[in-house]
């Protein structure tokens, strides 16, 4: 890992395009700003795991017989459309 | 186009109905390709398949369906690589987790896959509003935010 002490105010650059700038210090948190293009995605790192996991348990949906899948969400829709006329 | 998926087995894609995913699906970057695969129109259960590996493909679900007020903002970063210029064209899918046991059914209101159905570009989105849930429960059994229909 490259290891860097900036100040306040201070920047680094990635590549050509993405620049991160040190905005503020308190106690145990810092404040940063990032630009970069759109197609970089920039997220905080424990909710990005937490998608991802997400993510990977619902696609084990193949694990469940395809038999029994339709059922289970024939019973979802009428819960949800029970619920849509109660309202 | 013809494609063998796990679930559905062979299935006939409409080419022009390809999305293309931008950044991908957390977690599945290296997958491309995605169609939407609606096999019983009057369920609001469909399919997110991809392309690129027949064996994934995702349940989801209106998110609108799921939760009558949810109400998401969608960041500017996002909507200029997905070129939204109308929100009539944008369409939300969520995504949704079915365990067998225990038995359990929830939706990831916080990373909505945002689609421009006019241009078939998505890509999958975090919200900054951390009152969104990853775990939307639709059933009891689980634990967490719960839907009232359970």
């Amino acid at each position: 890992m490259l290891i860097l002490t900036r100040k306040l105010g201070e920047s680094i650059t990635i590549g050509d395009d993405i620049k991160i700038t040190f905005l503020e210090a308190k106690g145990k948190q810092v404040r940063i700003g990032i630009e970069a293009p759109p197609h970089i995605a920039v997220h905080r790192e424990e909710i990005y795991q937490l998608i991802r996991e997400q993510n990977i348990q619902a696609a084990k949906v193949d694990s469940i017989e395809k038999d029994t899948l339709p059922d289970i969400l024939d019973g979802l829709r009428n819960l949800l459309l029970k619920d849509q006329q109660e309202l | 186009m013809n494609l063998i998926t796990a679930r559905f087995g062979e299935i006939d894609v409409d080419e022009s109905k390809v999305i293309d995913m931008r950044g991908g699906v957390i977690g599945f970057e290296h997958l491309k390709k995605f169609v939407l695969h609606i096999q019983d129109e009057k369920n609001p259960f469909w399919w997110f398949q991809s392309l690129d590996d027949g064996k994934v493909a995702f349940v989801v679900i209106n998110p609108f369906i799921a939760k009558a007020d949810y109400e998401p903002v969608i960041d500017d970063n996002d909507t200029k690589l997905l070129e939204i210029e109308n929100a009539e064209h944008v369409v939300l899918l969520a995504i949704v987790t079915i365990l067998q046991n225990p038995f359990s059914v929830s939706v990831n209101l916080r990373a909505p896959i945002v689609v421009n159905a006019e241009k078939k570009i998505a890509k999958q989105v975090i919200l900054e509003d951390q009152t969104c849930p990853v775990q939307y429960y639709l059933t009891t059994t689980g634990s967490g935010d719960e839907a009232s229909i359970a």
